[in-house]
Protein backbone atom coordinates (compact mmCIF):
# COMPACT_ATOMS: atom_id res chain seq x y z
CA UNK A 1 0.00 0.00 0.00
CA UNK A 2 2.79 2.42 0.88
CA UNK A 3 6.22 2.04 -0.65
CA UNK A 4 8.96 4.32 0.61
CA UNK A 5 12.09 4.15 -1.49
CA UNK A 6 15.35 5.87 -0.54
CA UNK A 7 13.57 8.93 0.74
CA UNK A 8 15.80 11.83 1.77
CA UNK A 9 14.67 15.20 2.96
CA UNK A 10 16.91 18.22 3.18
CA UNK A 11 15.98 21.41 4.96
CA UNK A 12 17.79 24.60 4.27
CA UNK A 13 17.99 26.30 7.62
CA UNK A 14 19.19 29.45 5.90
CA UNK A 15 15.69 30.06 4.59
CA UNK A 16 14.46 30.62 8.09
CA UNK A 17 16.76 33.56 8.42
CA UNK A 18 14.78 36.49 7.19
CA UNK A 19 16.19 37.55 3.91
CA UNK A 20 16.36 41.30 3.85
CA UNK A 21 18.54 44.14 2.69
CA UNK A 22 20.05 44.32 6.13
CA UNK A 23 20.86 40.63 6.16
CA UNK A 24 22.31 40.78 2.65
CA UNK A 25 24.56 43.63 3.79
CA UNK A 26 25.79 41.70 6.80
CA UNK A 27 26.39 38.61 4.67
CA UNK A 28 28.69 40.62 2.43
CA UNK A 29 31.21 40.85 5.23
CA UNK A 30 30.63 37.51 6.85
CA UNK A 31 31.97 34.30 5.49
CA UNK A 32 29.13 31.90 5.22
CA UNK A 33 29.43 28.26 5.79
CA UNK A 34 26.86 26.83 3.43
CA UNK A 35 27.30 23.30 4.71
CA UNK A 36 26.14 24.28 8.16
CA UNK A 37 22.85 25.51 6.85
CA UNK A 38 21.85 22.15 5.48
CA UNK A 39 20.01 19.75 7.64
CA UNK A 40 19.01 16.28 6.58
CA UNK A 41 15.79 15.37 8.35
CA UNK A 42 15.67 12.04 6.54
CA UNK A 43 18.38 10.09 4.80
CA UNK A 44 17.80 7.10 2.53
CA UNK A 45 14.76 5.82 4.33
CA UNK A 46 13.17 2.78 2.73
CA UNK A 47 10.46 0.42 3.89
CA UNK A 48 7.10 -0.92 2.81
CA UNK A 49 3.73 -0.98 4.43
CA UNK A 50 1.52 -3.78 3.12
CA UNK A 51 -2.23 -3.86 3.05
CA UNK A 52 -3.70 -4.42 6.49
CA UNK A 53 -0.42 -3.90 8.30
CA UNK A 54 -0.17 -1.64 11.31
CA UNK A 55 3.32 -0.15 11.22
CA UNK A 56 4.68 1.73 14.21
CA UNK A 57 7.29 4.45 13.93
CA UNK A 58 9.49 4.99 16.95
CA UNK A 59 12.51 7.15 17.66
CA UNK A 60 13.51 10.04 19.88
CA UNK A 61 12.39 13.63 19.31
CA UNK A 62 13.76 15.04 16.09
CA UNK A 63 14.37 11.63 14.56
CA UNK A 64 12.30 12.57 11.52
CA UNK A 65 9.06 10.78 12.29
CA UNK A 66 6.75 13.73 11.70
CA UNK A 67 8.62 14.74 8.55
CA UNK A 68 8.12 11.23 7.23
CA UNK A 69 4.39 11.38 7.97
CA UNK A 70 4.15 14.70 6.17
CA UNK A 71 5.91 13.26 3.14
CA UNK A 72 3.66 10.21 3.05
CA UNK A 73 0.54 12.33 3.35
CA UNK A 74 1.74 14.52 0.48
CA UNK A 75 2.23 17.79 2.34
CA UNK A 76 5.93 17.77 1.48
CA UNK A 77 7.80 16.41 -1.48
CA UNK A 78 11.02 14.53 -0.64
CA UNK A 79 14.32 16.01 -1.82
CA UNK A 80 15.15 12.68 -3.38
CA UNK A 81 13.60 9.25 -3.43
CA UNK A 82 10.06 8.15 -4.04
CA UNK A 83 6.90 7.50 -2.09
CA UNK A 84 4.21 5.43 -3.76
CA UNK A 85 0.83 5.31 -2.08
CA UNK A 86 -2.03 3.16 -3.35
CA UNK A 87 -5.22 4.29 -1.73
CA UNK A 88 -6.84 7.26 -0.11
CA UNK A 89 -5.00 8.57 2.92
CA UNK A 90 -6.75 9.87 5.96
CA UNK A 91 -4.23 11.88 7.96
CA UNK A 92 -5.02 12.25 11.63
CA UNK A 93 -2.03 14.44 12.23
CA UNK A 94 -3.48 17.85 12.86
CA UNK A 95 -7.10 17.99 13.84
CA UNK A 96 -9.26 20.92 12.93
CA UNK A 97 -7.01 22.17 10.16
CA UNK A 98 -8.82 24.96 8.44
CA UNK A 99 -11.49 25.63 11.02
CA UNK A 100 -12.65 29.14 10.47
CA UNK A 101 -13.37 30.79 13.82
CA UNK A 102 -15.92 33.14 12.28
CA UNK A 103 -18.11 30.37 10.92
CA UNK A 104 -20.47 28.32 13.04
CA UNK A 105 -20.10 24.63 13.82
CA UNK A 106 -22.41 23.50 11.01
CA UNK A 107 -20.50 25.48 8.39
CA UNK A 108 -17.18 24.33 9.78
CA UNK A 109 -18.18 20.67 9.50
CA UNK A 110 -18.64 21.19 5.77
CA UNK A 111 -15.52 23.31 5.34
CA UNK A 112 -13.25 21.01 7.34
CA UNK A 113 -14.77 17.96 5.69
CA UNK A 114 -14.03 19.42 2.27
CA UNK A 115 -10.46 20.11 3.31
CA UNK A 116 -10.08 16.49 4.40
CA UNK A 117 -11.28 15.49 0.94
CA UNK A 118 -14.80 14.33 1.80
CA UNK A 119 -17.55 14.70 -0.77
CA UNK A 120 -20.67 16.73 -0.11
CA UNK A 121 -22.72 13.54 -0.24
CA UNK A 122 -20.63 11.88 2.43
CA UNK A 123 -20.91 14.83 4.79
CA UNK A 124 -24.65 15.09 4.21
CA UNK A 125 -25.04 11.43 5.08
CA UNK A 126 -22.78 11.47 8.10
CA UNK A 127 -23.74 14.88 9.39
CA UNK A 128 -25.91 13.62 12.23
CA UNK A 129 -23.37 11.01 13.19
CA UNK A 130 -20.68 13.70 13.45
CA UNK A 131 -22.89 15.96 15.53
CA UNK A 132 -24.00 13.18 17.85
CA UNK A 133 -20.47 11.93 18.41
CA UNK A 134 -19.20 15.41 19.17
CA UNK A 135 -22.05 15.98 21.67
CA UNK A 136 -22.41 19.52 20.33
CA UNK A 137 -25.93 19.50 18.89
CA UNK A 138 -27.00 22.48 20.98
CA UNK A 139 -24.10 24.55 19.67
CA UNK A 140 -24.47 23.99 15.93
CA UNK A 141 -25.24 27.62 15.16
CA UNK A 142 -22.54 29.05 17.42
CA UNK A 143 -19.37 30.44 15.80
CA UNK A 144 -16.38 28.26 16.58
CA UNK A 145 -14.47 31.24 18.00
CA UNK A 146 -16.82 31.08 20.99
CA UNK A 147 -16.07 27.40 21.61
CA UNK A 148 -13.83 26.27 24.42
CA UNK A 149 -10.67 24.48 23.29
CA UNK A 150 -12.18 21.18 24.43
CA UNK A 151 -15.30 21.71 22.34
CA UNK A 152 -13.25 22.60 19.28
CA UNK A 153 -11.14 19.48 19.73
CA UNK A 154 -14.24 17.32 20.10
CA UNK A 155 -15.73 18.69 16.91
CA UNK A 156 -12.47 18.27 15.01
CA UNK A 157 -12.05 14.71 16.21
CA UNK A 158 -15.59 13.79 15.24
CA UNK A 159 -15.13 15.09 11.70
CA UNK A 160 -11.75 13.44 11.18
CA UNK A 161 -12.82 10.00 12.35
CA UNK A 162 -16.08 9.70 10.44
CA UNK A 163 -14.61 7.88 7.45
CA UNK A 164 -13.43 4.33 6.98
CA UNK A 165 -10.05 5.18 5.57
CA UNK A 166 -7.99 2.98 3.31
CA UNK A 167 -4.80 4.24 4.87
CA UNK A 168 -4.72 5.85 8.26
CA UNK A 169 -1.86 8.02 9.46
CA UNK A 170 -1.83 8.61 13.17
CA UNK A 171 0.49 10.82 15.18
CA UNK A 172 -0.15 9.66 18.75
CA UNK A 173 -3.52 8.34 19.80
CA UNK A 174 -5.55 11.43 20.35
CA UNK A 175 -7.73 11.58 23.33
CA UNK A 176 -9.37 14.95 23.69
CA UNK A 177 -12.04 16.64 25.73
CA UNK A 178 -13.34 15.65 29.16
CA UNK A 179 -12.81 12.22 30.71
CA UNK A 180 -15.91 10.76 29.14
CA UNK A 181 -14.97 11.98 25.68
CA UNK A 182 -11.35 10.92 26.16
CA UNK A 183 -12.45 7.36 26.69
CA UNK A 184 -14.84 7.55 23.78
CA UNK A 185 -12.27 9.02 21.39
CA UNK A 186 -9.63 6.54 22.45
CA UNK A 187 -12.01 3.68 21.83
CA UNK A 188 -12.94 5.08 18.44
CA UNK A 189 -9.30 5.34 17.37
CA UNK A 190 -8.55 1.83 18.54
CA UNK A 191 -11.48 0.63 16.48
CA UNK A 192 -10.16 2.42 13.43
CA UNK A 193 -6.67 1.03 13.86
CA UNK A 194 -7.81 -2.50 14.57
CA UNK A 195 -10.48 -2.43 11.87
CA UNK A 196 -8.21 -4.01 9.28
CA UNK A 197 -7.07 -0.79 7.62
CA UNK A 198 -3.48 -0.04 6.80
CA UNK A 199 -2.00 2.15 9.48
CA UNK A 200 1.15 4.18 9.91
CA UNK A 201 1.36 4.98 13.57
CA UNK A 202 3.73 7.26 15.47
CA UNK A 203 3.84 7.09 19.23
CA UNK A 204 6.12 7.48 22.20
CA UNK A 205 4.09 4.99 24.15
CA UNK A 206 5.87 1.67 23.63
CA UNK A 207 3.00 -0.04 25.38
CA UNK A 208 0.47 0.97 22.74
CA UNK A 209 2.94 0.25 19.94
CA UNK A 210 3.46 -3.25 21.22
CA UNK A 211 -0.23 -3.91 21.57
CA UNK A 212 -1.24 -2.53 18.17
CA UNK A 213 1.58 -2.86 15.66
CA UNK A 214 2.45 -5.78 13.46
CA UNK A 215 5.77 -4.22 12.47
CA UNK A 216 8.00 -1.43 13.79
CA UNK A 217 10.37 0.98 12.10
CA UNK A 218 12.98 2.58 14.37
CA UNK A 219 14.23 5.93 13.14
CA UNK A 220 17.17 7.86 14.55
CA UNK A 221 18.71 11.04 13.12
CA UNK A 222 16.77 10.57 9.92
CA UNK A 223 18.02 7.06 9.30
CA UNK A 224 16.35 3.72 9.73
CA UNK A 225 18.04 1.84 12.55
CA UNK A 226 15.96 -1.30 12.38
CA UNK A 227 12.82 -2.64 10.77
CA UNK A 228 10.98 -5.72 11.80
CA UNK A 229 9.42 -7.63 14.65
CA UNK A 230 7.60 -5.39 17.11
CA UNK A 231 8.71 -6.98 20.34
CA UNK A 232 12.42 -7.28 19.55
CA UNK A 233 12.78 -3.75 18.26
CA UNK A 234 10.81 -2.18 21.08
CA UNK A 235 13.03 -3.93 23.54
CA UNK A 236 16.22 -2.86 21.78
CA UNK A 237 14.91 0.69 21.52
CA UNK A 238 14.02 0.82 25.20
CA UNK A 239 17.44 -0.46 26.21
CA UNK A 240 19.17 2.02 23.94
CA UNK A 241 17.18 4.93 25.33
CA UNK A 242 17.68 4.01 28.95
CA UNK A 243 21.41 3.41 28.62
CA UNK B 1 -3.94 13.37 -22.87
CA UNK B 2 -3.62 11.23 -19.77
CA UNK B 3 -2.18 14.21 -17.99
CA UNK B 4 -5.10 16.40 -18.99
CA UNK B 5 -7.44 13.71 -17.72
CA UNK B 6 -5.61 13.58 -14.41
CA UNK B 7 -5.83 17.35 -14.03
CA UNK B 8 -9.57 17.35 -14.67
CA UNK B 9 -10.10 14.39 -12.36
CA UNK B 10 -8.27 16.25 -9.64
CA UNK B 11 -10.30 19.34 -10.35
CA UNK B 12 -13.54 17.45 -9.97
CA UNK B 13 -12.38 15.95 -6.72
CA UNK B 14 -11.56 19.34 -5.24
CA UNK B 15 -14.50 21.20 -6.72
CA UNK B 16 -16.49 20.77 -3.52
CA UNK B 17 -13.64 22.26 -1.51
CA UNK B 18 -13.56 25.16 -3.95
CA UNK B 19 -17.26 25.87 -3.44
CA UNK B 20 -16.75 25.67 0.31
CA UNK B 21 -13.90 28.19 0.19
CA UNK B 22 -15.97 30.56 -1.93
CA UNK B 23 -19.03 30.27 0.28
CA UNK B 24 -16.83 30.88 3.32
CA UNK B 25 -15.67 34.14 1.76
CA UNK B 26 -19.26 35.16 1.14
CA UNK B 27 -20.41 34.27 4.64
CA UNK B 28 -17.56 36.21 6.20
CA UNK B 29 -18.01 39.20 3.96
CA UNK B 30 -21.65 39.68 4.90
CA UNK B 31 -21.59 38.50 8.48
CA UNK B 32 -23.53 40.72 10.85
CA UNK B 33 -24.72 43.03 8.13
CA UNK B 34 -28.44 43.66 7.96
CA UNK B 35 -28.66 43.81 4.19
CA UNK B 36 -26.29 40.90 3.65
CA UNK B 37 -25.77 39.83 0.08
CA UNK B 38 -27.83 42.80 -1.10
CA UNK B 39 -24.66 44.81 -0.57
CA UNK B 40 -23.10 43.06 -3.54
CA UNK B 41 -25.74 44.83 -5.61
CA UNK B 42 -26.07 48.00 -3.61
CA UNK B 43 -22.37 48.67 -3.35
CA UNK B 44 -21.72 48.96 -7.10
CA UNK B 45 -24.87 51.05 -7.55
CA UNK B 46 -23.75 53.53 -4.91
CA UNK B 47 -20.15 53.58 -6.14
CA UNK B 48 -21.40 54.18 -9.65
CA UNK B 49 -23.54 57.05 -8.47
CA UNK B 50 -20.62 58.66 -6.70
CA UNK B 51 -18.27 58.19 -9.64
CA UNK B 52 -20.90 59.43 -12.06
CA UNK B 53 -21.39 62.60 -10.05
CA UNK B 54 -17.67 63.17 -9.62
CA UNK B 55 -16.67 62.66 -13.22
CA UNK B 56 -19.64 63.98 -15.13
CA UNK B 57 -20.65 66.86 -12.86
CA UNK B 58 -17.47 67.99 -11.08
CA UNK B 59 -14.68 67.24 -13.53
CA UNK B 60 -16.97 67.38 -16.56
CA UNK B 61 -15.38 64.53 -18.42
CA UNK B 62 -16.95 63.77 -21.74
CA UNK B 63 -16.41 61.46 -24.65
CA UNK B 64 -17.91 62.83 -27.83
CA UNK B 65 -20.85 61.05 -29.34
CA UNK B 66 -21.48 58.42 -26.67
CA UNK B 67 -23.10 58.06 -23.27
CA UNK B 68 -20.34 58.96 -20.84
CA UNK B 69 -21.98 57.28 -17.86
CA UNK B 70 -22.06 53.91 -19.60
CA UNK B 71 -18.52 54.50 -20.85
CA UNK B 72 -17.30 55.13 -17.31
CA UNK B 73 -19.19 52.24 -15.71
CA UNK B 74 -18.05 49.68 -18.25
CA UNK B 75 -14.45 50.61 -17.57
CA UNK B 76 -15.00 50.78 -13.85
CA UNK B 77 -16.59 47.39 -13.25
CA UNK B 78 -14.12 45.61 -15.51
CA UNK B 79 -11.03 47.22 -14.07
CA UNK B 80 -12.35 46.77 -10.53
CA UNK B 81 -12.77 43.08 -11.15
CA UNK B 82 -9.22 42.79 -12.37
CA UNK B 83 -7.65 44.78 -9.55
CA UNK B 84 -9.64 43.16 -6.72
CA UNK B 85 -9.34 39.60 -7.98
CA UNK B 86 -5.63 39.77 -8.78
CA UNK B 87 -4.95 41.43 -5.44
CA UNK B 88 -6.84 38.82 -3.44
CA UNK B 89 -5.40 35.95 -5.45
CA UNK B 90 -1.93 37.34 -4.71
CA UNK B 91 -2.36 37.02 -0.94
CA UNK B 92 -4.43 33.83 -1.03
CA UNK B 93 -1.62 31.28 -0.88
CA UNK B 94 0.25 32.97 1.96
CA UNK B 95 -2.98 33.42 3.93
CA UNK B 96 -3.59 29.69 3.78
CA UNK B 97 -0.10 28.67 4.83
CA UNK B 98 -1.32 27.00 8.04
CA UNK B 99 -3.56 24.77 5.95
CA UNK B 100 -0.91 23.99 3.35
CA UNK B 101 1.42 22.93 6.13
CA UNK B 102 -1.05 20.47 7.61
CA UNK B 103 -3.04 18.73 4.90
CA UNK B 104 -2.44 18.02 1.27
CA UNK B 105 -4.50 20.35 -0.86
CA UNK B 106 -3.58 21.33 -4.41
CA UNK B 107 -2.34 24.87 -3.92
CA UNK B 108 -3.71 26.23 -7.17
CA UNK B 109 -7.15 26.03 -5.60
CA UNK B 110 -6.67 29.21 -3.55
CA UNK B 111 -6.03 31.74 -6.38
CA UNK B 112 -8.81 30.17 -8.45
CA UNK B 113 -11.26 30.36 -5.55
CA UNK B 114 -10.52 34.06 -5.06
CA UNK B 115 -10.87 34.90 -8.75
CA UNK B 116 -14.22 33.07 -8.84
CA UNK B 117 -15.39 34.71 -5.63
CA UNK B 118 -14.79 38.21 -7.00
CA UNK B 119 -16.18 36.93 -10.30
CA UNK B 120 -19.57 36.31 -8.67
CA UNK B 121 -19.47 39.85 -7.35
CA UNK B 122 -18.65 41.01 -10.86
CA UNK B 123 -21.65 39.18 -12.30
CA UNK B 124 -23.86 40.91 -9.75
CA UNK B 125 -22.52 44.32 -10.77
CA UNK B 126 -23.65 43.54 -14.31
CA UNK B 127 -27.25 43.92 -13.14
CA UNK B 128 -27.03 47.65 -12.30
CA UNK B 129 -24.77 48.06 -15.34
CA UNK B 130 -27.45 46.72 -17.66
CA UNK B 131 -29.84 48.89 -15.68
CA UNK B 132 -28.08 52.10 -16.71
CA UNK B 133 -27.88 50.94 -20.32
CA UNK B 134 -31.64 50.51 -20.28
CA UNK B 135 -32.07 53.85 -18.53
CA UNK B 136 -30.05 55.56 -21.25
CA UNK B 137 -33.03 54.88 -23.49
CA UNK B 138 -35.18 56.89 -21.17
CA UNK B 139 -33.07 60.00 -21.12
CA UNK B 140 -30.21 59.20 -18.75
CA UNK B 141 -27.33 61.10 -20.29
CA UNK B 142 -27.24 62.69 -23.71
CA UNK B 143 -26.84 59.64 -25.85
CA UNK B 144 -28.58 56.29 -25.87
CA UNK B 145 -26.93 52.89 -26.12
CA UNK B 146 -28.23 50.25 -28.45
CA UNK B 147 -28.83 46.65 -27.67
CA UNK B 148 -27.67 44.35 -30.40
CA UNK B 149 -26.71 40.74 -31.06
CA UNK B 150 -23.05 41.50 -30.45
CA UNK B 151 -23.85 41.56 -26.73
CA UNK B 152 -23.56 37.79 -26.95
CA UNK B 153 -19.82 38.30 -27.39
CA UNK B 154 -19.53 39.96 -23.98
CA UNK B 155 -19.32 36.68 -22.00
CA UNK B 156 -16.39 35.69 -24.20
CA UNK B 157 -14.62 38.99 -23.52
CA UNK B 158 -15.26 38.71 -19.78
CA UNK B 159 -14.05 35.13 -19.77
CA UNK B 160 -10.80 36.13 -21.48
CA UNK B 161 -10.37 38.82 -18.84
CA UNK B 162 -10.98 36.20 -16.15
CA UNK B 163 -8.26 33.98 -17.60
CA UNK B 164 -5.89 36.93 -17.79
CA UNK B 165 -6.62 37.87 -14.17
CA UNK B 166 -6.15 34.30 -13.02
CA UNK B 167 -2.80 34.10 -14.80
CA UNK B 168 -1.60 37.26 -13.09
CA UNK B 169 -2.99 35.92 -9.79
CA UNK B 170 -1.04 32.67 -10.12
CA UNK B 171 2.13 34.52 -10.90
CA UNK B 172 1.80 37.02 -8.04
CA UNK B 173 0.70 34.49 -5.43
CA UNK B 174 3.74 32.40 -6.27
CA UNK B 175 6.17 35.31 -6.05
CA UNK B 176 4.68 36.56 -2.80
CA UNK B 177 5.60 33.29 -1.08
CA UNK B 178 9.28 34.08 -1.59
CA UNK B 179 9.20 37.85 -1.63
CA UNK B 180 6.54 39.46 0.50
CA UNK B 181 7.57 42.91 -0.77
CA UNK B 182 5.48 42.23 -3.86
CA UNK B 183 2.34 43.03 -1.85
CA UNK B 184 3.45 46.62 -1.46
CA UNK B 185 4.89 46.87 -4.93
CA UNK B 186 1.77 45.54 -6.62
CA UNK B 187 -0.40 48.05 -4.76
CA UNK B 188 1.55 50.85 -6.42
CA UNK B 189 1.56 49.06 -9.77
CA UNK B 190 -2.22 48.75 -9.62
CA UNK B 191 -2.66 52.46 -8.96
CA UNK B 192 -0.42 53.28 -11.88
CA UNK B 193 -2.14 50.72 -14.07
CA UNK B 194 -5.50 52.21 -13.17
CA UNK B 195 -4.46 55.64 -14.40
CA UNK B 196 -2.76 54.24 -17.49
CA UNK B 197 -5.96 52.51 -18.50
CA UNK B 198 -8.67 54.73 -19.98
CA UNK B 199 -11.27 53.95 -17.33
CA UNK B 200 -12.69 57.45 -16.96
CA UNK B 201 -10.99 59.33 -19.78
CA UNK B 202 -10.85 58.81 -23.50
CA UNK B 203 -7.65 57.67 -25.15
CA UNK B 204 -7.90 60.65 -27.52
CA UNK B 205 -6.78 63.11 -24.85
CA UNK B 206 -3.39 61.39 -24.69
CA UNK B 207 -0.34 62.31 -26.79
CA UNK B 208 -0.01 60.21 -29.97
CA UNK B 209 2.94 58.25 -28.65
CA UNK B 210 1.09 57.14 -25.53
CA UNK B 211 -1.96 56.25 -27.61
CA UNK B 212 0.20 53.87 -29.57
CA UNK B 213 1.70 52.34 -26.43
CA UNK B 214 -1.77 51.88 -25.00
CA UNK B 215 -2.38 49.00 -27.39
CA UNK B 216 0.07 46.95 -25.36
CA UNK B 217 -2.07 47.34 -22.26
CA UNK B 218 -4.22 44.17 -22.02
CA UNK B 219 -6.81 45.92 -19.87
CA UNK B 220 -7.22 48.58 -22.56
CA UNK B 221 -7.92 45.83 -25.07
CA UNK B 222 -10.59 44.23 -22.87
CA UNK B 223 -12.24 47.55 -22.08
CA UNK B 224 -12.24 48.72 -25.68
CA UNK B 225 -13.74 45.50 -26.98
CA UNK B 226 -16.61 45.65 -24.49
CA UNK B 227 -17.18 49.36 -25.11
CA UNK B 228 -17.27 49.07 -28.87
CA UNK B 229 -20.15 46.63 -28.51
CA UNK B 230 -22.11 48.51 -25.87
CA UNK B 231 -21.49 52.09 -26.93
CA UNK B 232 -20.92 51.95 -30.66
CA UNK B 233 -22.87 48.84 -31.53
CA UNK B 234 -19.86 47.53 -33.40
CA UNK B 235 -18.50 44.02 -33.37
CA UNK B 236 -14.81 43.92 -32.45
CA UNK B 237 -12.82 42.54 -35.37
CA UNK B 238 -12.00 38.86 -35.35
CA UNK B 239 -8.35 39.79 -35.00
CA UNK B 240 -9.17 41.68 -31.81
CA UNK B 241 -11.22 38.80 -30.46
CA UNK B 242 -8.38 36.44 -31.29
CA UNK B 243 -5.89 38.68 -29.54
CA UNK B 244 -8.09 38.78 -26.43
CA UNK B 245 -8.22 34.99 -26.34
CA UNK B 246 -4.48 34.85 -26.80
CA UNK B 247 -3.87 37.34 -23.98
CA UNK B 248 -6.12 35.31 -21.66
CA UNK B 249 -4.82 31.86 -22.45
CA UNK B 250 -1.21 33.02 -22.78
CA UNK B 251 -1.12 34.83 -19.45
CA UNK B 252 -2.81 31.91 -17.71
CA UNK B 253 -0.34 29.47 -19.27
CA UNK B 254 2.65 31.51 -18.11
CA UNK B 255 1.23 32.08 -14.63
CA UNK B 256 0.25 28.44 -14.20
CA UNK B 257 3.63 27.29 -15.46
CA UNK B 258 5.55 29.43 -12.95
CA UNK B 259 3.19 28.36 -10.18
CA UNK B 260 3.54 24.68 -10.99
CA UNK B 261 7.34 24.94 -11.18
CA UNK B 262 7.61 26.55 -7.78
CA UNK B 263 4.73 25.08 -5.78
CA UNK B 264 6.71 22.27 -4.17
CA UNK B 265 9.05 24.85 -2.66
CA UNK B 266 6.24 26.75 -0.92
CA UNK B 267 6.35 24.47 2.09
CA UNK B 268 9.87 25.62 3.03
CA UNK B 269 8.76 29.23 3.24
CA UNK B 270 5.73 28.66 5.42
Amino acid sequence: MIRIENVSMKFNLGIEKNFSMKQAFIDLFKKKNKKNEEFWALKNVSFNVDKGEVVGLIGSNGAGKSTLLKIVSGVMKPTSGKVVVNGVISPMIELGAGFDPELNARENIYLNGAILGYSKKLIDEKFDEIVDFSELRDFLEVPVKNFSSGMTAKLAFSIATIVDPEILIVDEILSVGDIKFQEKSKKKMMEMIKGGTTVLYVSHSLESIESLCTKVVWLEHGKVVKVGDTKKICEAYYNEQMK
Amino acid sequence: MIKAKAIFGNFKRYWFLMTQLISRDFKKKYKRSVLGILWSLLNPILTMTVMAIVFSQMFRFKVEGINYLVYLMTGLIMFNYFSQASNMAMTSVVENFTLINKVYIPKYIFPIAKCLFIGIDFLLTLIPWIGIIVLSHFGLGEYTCHFNWYYLLLPYIFFCMFLFTLGIGFFLSCISVFLRDIWHIYGIVLTLWNYLTPVFYSIEILPAKLQYLMHYNPMYQFLTAARSIVLYGQRPSFTTLGILGLIGVGTLAIGAFVFKKKQDKFIYYV
